[in-house]
């Protein structure tokens, strides 16, 4: 089966998933108790003002008709207008993809990439001082919750040392731009990237070491060994034999990143997608809790596709049957 | 969103609470400059005239003006509005705008602008004041355009409160006539008439104004910008006030205020106005239709079994004090400041509860409730429960989301025991009579929750809105405590305070006001 045609049939499969999300997040949103007239309105008017607005925003058709009405929608590519803020779903989505995109992708490239190289250099010297502190640090950081960890960095590096701003993605103060603007947003980013990053990175680190522990043992290394092979060489394609299940775990913990990010982004008031998820949760903005959930799981649909396709560039012996 | 919304209150501040003087050096200079406020929430919609949710308000209210302001001691000052008439019989309000007032696009601002926001935006769009007005209310005229006369069908005390910037937003006709009101693209890029001027909103993130150069009050504003920034966790809003990344917390959390107050960069001043509301009572609200709490004893017996004390100390951080009569003592003309005790007394609610027939029976239980409590006040519901297992009453709280706690409680009416902080407001008719009058006995949030009914009670309120004298209406209201104070339809726990803090080189933030920047200024350039 060519790439192609195994990609389009995943992408097949996914449609009857992505539809179930829907449907359950859609029946979800709706029964959890809540009014989203309360939200909109406030407090103090009459029942007569608040069944106004319910008719206003289609709140008091049947569940089953909101829902069709919903999925009818949405198959034109319409995701509707946020009843809290009257825009357009897909333009909110839109305005925070880049905050998010940031955000999860720094995160996901520095855990992956620092994980993998801490892994692959504390297994050579297996029960060292240095893979030793890797396994007691890595444990400590795979146990602390990113909104404790986020804490803590702040607690520390903000208000303790003042090397970095605690919120927000740029300065409110002045607008700059150009290079002064991307060093102002990098400035942002790091806490709440490290802070996302810490509990990845834990895991990545632990799986390739213990992968290339495991390579280390294999006949091919002894064979390359005997023959001479310097040991860069060698370590390089341990290294390379290890770091194929390590990328399988790497696609997969996109997910936990993206809901981790809900948790960074509230801690540290970063634009992003989870703000705007926990934002819409909180005051029943259906529309908009419903646009997320589907786009994030478009986007963790692509992800693994796109980890699958990955797991065949390392390893040629992988074909799609 | 708490109660009642008006951010009008109390500056009674530092004086009532502290016993200190306000204190506020007089300063020679001021500076412009940008203020960065830190707010809980997007506010999702930038028209204070379609919602009372405080995120809207917080930064709308700096945008537009009321017909009038209030000032620390909530009294009505001019604001839109440079003076009023008020007809002897109670019932004709005529006020007199102020001159030369111009939109931000530099339209004039007339008389017929606030007839349309009241018709077509305020009655029907505005929850309180809908809910406040439109049963009274007969019309509002515009004969010249700068003259506003409203009418009501009968005699009507308390609508001066009423007509704040937060209570009643002005907007501006020529950009909402003929709209769909909700929809107008003008609720995202606001035009009004205030000191700042929408500049930009990065949803989110943050709200910018600037200064309104042609600002009919003269000299004022004194800052060039407000921006108002998204921070969603208090505890880093802190670490954001005290690196200079904000300027200004309209909350600060308890545990951080006695560190806050050994540093001398920033102002503290606690106040009884919420960020949600002005003169809140931690209220527990009995429902008097599920026995057997439709019997006093039982009631007077919860109320004698709660150490309130306990409850301020150790749940409250000190920052509230035991409430003493149904209106917050902060209200002083209405308060009732000579109603009997109700100390922590655990010997005389078991005596109580014997005589009312409920003996203890298994394991010592008499009877169990259901106490439903906001997650934000959960602490305070597990004191009243420990409390009330002393005295043989089993209680099984249920921790709700804020929201979904008050529609269980208002709504669904499903609840033995509910926790529901009441705000007052600048007025008893605002956000006292709601909770005791039996026409809102009706499912809608914080209305009458214990499904009261007195008709003296019902009586007296009435009265107390029809009189213009606030010696008549106090005494009325004061009747009125000494009634439910001993019919007992809640318990009243803790009147509840916050801390505002701000930089320390600021002056002048009307932190009871909507309007908090309109006369703040820098002592030193920023």
């Amino acid at each position: 089966m060519s790439l192609l045609t195994y990609s389009v049939r995943r992408v097949v499969v996914a449609v009857p998933m992505l539809l179930s999300v829907a449907v359950l997040t859609f029946v979800l949103v709706h029964i959890a108790p809540g009014d989203p007239a309360y939200y909109l309105a406030g407090d103090g008017g009459t029942p007569a003002y608040y069944a106004l607005i319910r008719q206003k925003f289609g709140l008091d058709r049947p569940l089953p008709e909101q829902l069709a009405r919903y999925l009818w929608t949405v198959a034109h590519g319409d995701f509707g207008r946020s009843l809290q803020q009257g825009q357009p779903v897909l333009s909110l989505i839109i305005t925070r993809v880049p905050a998010t995109l940031l955000l999860v992708g720094s995160a996901f490239v520095v855990s992956a990439v620092v994980g993998v190289a801490i892994g692959a250099l504390v297994a050579p010297r297996a029960n060292g001082f240095a893979d030793r502190a890797v396994l007691g640090t890595t444990a400590l950081g795979s146990a602390l919750p990113v909104f404790w960890t986020g804490l803590l960095l702040a607690l520390l590096f903000s208000l303790r040392l003042g090397w970095f701003p605690v919120q927000g993605m740029m300065s409110s103060r002045g607008s700059p731009a150009g290079w002064a603007r991307a060093v102002d947003v990098l400035h942002h980013l790091i806490l709440p990237m490290t802070a996302l990053a810490v509990q990845p990175l834990a895991a990545f680190s632990r799986l390739m070491r213990l992968k290339m522990l495991e390579a280390l043992a294999e006949p091919f290394i002894l064979t390359a060994r005997a023959k001479g092979l310097p040991n860069a060489r060698v370590m390089l394609q341990a290294a390379r034999n290890a770091v194929l299940p390590v990328v399988t775990v790497i696609g997969g913990h996109a997910g936990a990143l993206v809901t981790g990010a809900v948790l960074t982004e509230t801690v540290f008031a970063w634009p992003g997608l989870g703000r705007l998820a926990l934002d819409a949760t909180l005051t029943r903005d259906y529309p908009v809790v419903m646009g997320v959930v589907v786009i994030a799981s478009v986007g963790t649909v692509i992800i693994n596709l796109v980890t699958d396709l990955a797991y065949a560039a390392v390893d040629p012996r992988i074909t799609y049957a | 969103m708490r109660s009642v919304t008006s951010r009008a209150v109390l500056g009674i501040v530092a004086v009532v609470l502290t016993g200190a003087p306000l204190a506020v050096a007089l300063q020679p200079a001021r500076f412009g400059g940008a203020l960065v406020v830190a707010t809980s929430s997007d506010p999702g919609t930038l028209n204070g005239g379609i919602t009372t949710a405080s995120p809207a308000h917080t930064v709308a209210d700096s945008i537009y003006n009321g017909l009038v302001q209030l000032d620390a001691q909530l009294k009505p000052t001019p604001d839109l509005a440079e003076r009023w008439t008020i007809a002897p019989d109670g019932r004709a309000y005529t006020f007199t705008l102020a001159r030369d007032v111009r939109w931000h696009d530099g339209q004039p601002f007339t008389a017929s602008d606030v007839k349309f926001t009241y018709e077509q935006v305020l009655l029907k769009y505005h929850a309180r004041t809908r809910g406040g007005l439109e049963s009274v209310l007969e019309s509002v005229d515009a004969p010249t355009p700068t003259t506003v006369i409203f009418r009501f069908k009968r005699p009507f005390g308390a609508f001066l409160q009423r007509a704040d910037v937060t209570e009643a937003p002005i907007l501006p006709k020529h950009l909402y006539e003929g709209t769909d009101i909700l929809q107008n693209p003008h609720n995202a890029t606001p035009v009004g008439t205030g000191p700042f001027k929408f500049k930009e909103w990065t949803r989110g993130s943050q709200v910018v104004l600037v200064k309104n150069e042609t600002y009919f009050k003269k000299g004022l504003p004194v800052l060039d910008q407000v921006i108002f920034r998204v921070l969603p966790q208090a505890s880093l809003s802190m670490v954001a006030l005290e690196r200079g990344e904000v300027d200004y917390l309209d909350t600060l959390p308890p545990a951080d205020v006695p560190r806050m107050r050994a540093s001398k960069a920033f102002t503290i001043l606690p106040t009884l106005a919420g960020p949600g509301g002005s003169f809140c009572i931690n209220t527990g609200v009995f429902n008097l239709t599920h026995p057997p709490l439709d019997n006093l004893k039982v009631r007077q017996a919860i109320y004698y079994a709660i150490n309130r004390e306990f409850m301020v100390l150790a749940v409250l951080g000190g920052l509230g004090r035991v409430a003493t009569a149904p209106v917050s003592a902060g209200v002083r003309w209405a308060h009732n400041a000579s109603l009997p005790p109700y100390p922590h007394d655990v010997a005389r609610a078991n005596a109580l509860l014997d005589e009312a027939g409920f003996g203890r029976g298994a394991g010592g239980v008499r009877f169990r409730l259901t106490y439903i409590a906001a997650t934000p006040q959960i602490h305070s519901a597990e004191v009243i429960r420990d409390n009330l297992r002393d005295v043989g009453i089993d209680v099984n709280v249920v921790p709700l989301e804020f929201t979904a706690a008050q529609e269980r409680t208002f709504v669904r009416k499903d609840f033995d025991l509910a926790f529901v902080s009441y705000c007052n407001g600048p007025d008893p008719d605002i956000g006292v009579k709601r909770m005791y009058v039996s026409s809102n006995i009706q499912p809608v949030l914080f209305s009458n929750g214990a499904s009261y009914r007195n008709p003296r009670v019902d009586e007296l309120f009435d009265l107390a809105a029809g009189s213009l004298d606030l010696a008549v209406r106090g005494k009325h209201y004061r009747e009125i405590q000494e009634i439910v104070w001993r019919d007992l339809p809640y318990f009243w726990l803790v009147e509840t305070f916050r801390d505002v803090g701000f930089n320390h080189d600021l002056r002048d933030p009307q932190y009871w006001a909507g309007n908090i920047a309109e006369r703040a200024y820098w002592v030193k350039p920023r």
